[in-house]
């Protein structure tokens, strides 16, 4: 800041001992503006590169826009209401269905399998009995 | 016979005169799906920040209700 001493403040005397406090601290003010700014700038690029978030935009659009949503969810204080608590609920059951079905229907594939297969052995023991009996009943 | 013949026949023509209009529905939203990721990966802070905002509304209109 810049006083002249030609043109006093106020009507004051020039060049006095407050005036140039005043401008040393406003510089110093001005400087600490600008190493907090550098230094917040610095922090946010750091940030910025340490999440890739451009890479992850590219990568997953979608996924990265749902994450944020998210984020801003639990930001906004909704994450222990009765909305949170009914997707949960909805998602597990959609989770608990994909998962488990396939898991269903394999066992109940491999249990048909096995019984048509004891079907097919006593079918084929009771034939075979048969056919001793009538041989064993033979003359 | 003729009752299953006459259904597959109506099942057919739906199916001609739906098909079309379908394959312009999918065409649409594949344009749109694509247009819509070219955007978000040309401008990822805007779109970052407008889901913070869109999910901080909802969880404070959640908040409210709840």
């Amino acid at each position: 800041m810049e006083t002249r001493s030609d043109n006093p403040p106020n009507g004051r005397a020039p060049g006095g001992d407050a005036t140039k406090k005043l401008g040393k601290k406003m510089e110093k003010v001005g400087q600490t503006a600008e190493t907090v700014w550098e230094r917040t700038r610095d922090s946010v690029s750091d940030i910025g590169t340490s999440l890739d978030i451009k890479g992850r935009v590219h990568r997953n659009p979608y996924g990265t826009v749902a994450a944020a949503i998210g984020i801003g969810y639990v930001l906004g204080g909704g994450l222990f209401t009765p909305l949170t608590s009914r997707i949960v609920r909805f998602g597990v059951r959609i989770g608990l269905r994909l998962a488990v079905l396939p898991l269903l229907k394999q066992e109940m594939a491999e249990l048909i399998e096995t019984i048509e297969d004891e079907d097919g052995k006593s079918k084929g023991q009771g034939t075979k009995a048969n056919v001793k009996r009538t041989r064993g009943d033979e003359p | 016979m003729e009752m299953t013949e006459k259904i597959e026949e109506t099942a057919r023509e739906i199916g001609a005169r739906v098909k079309p209009q379908i394959e312009e529905a999918r065409k649409r939203i594949e344009s749109l799906n694509t247009s819509a990721v070219a955007y978000i990966k040309e401008n990822p802070g805007k779109c970052l920040v407008g889901a913070v905002a869109v999910g901080y509304l909802i969880g404070k209109l959640a908040s409210r209700r709840g």
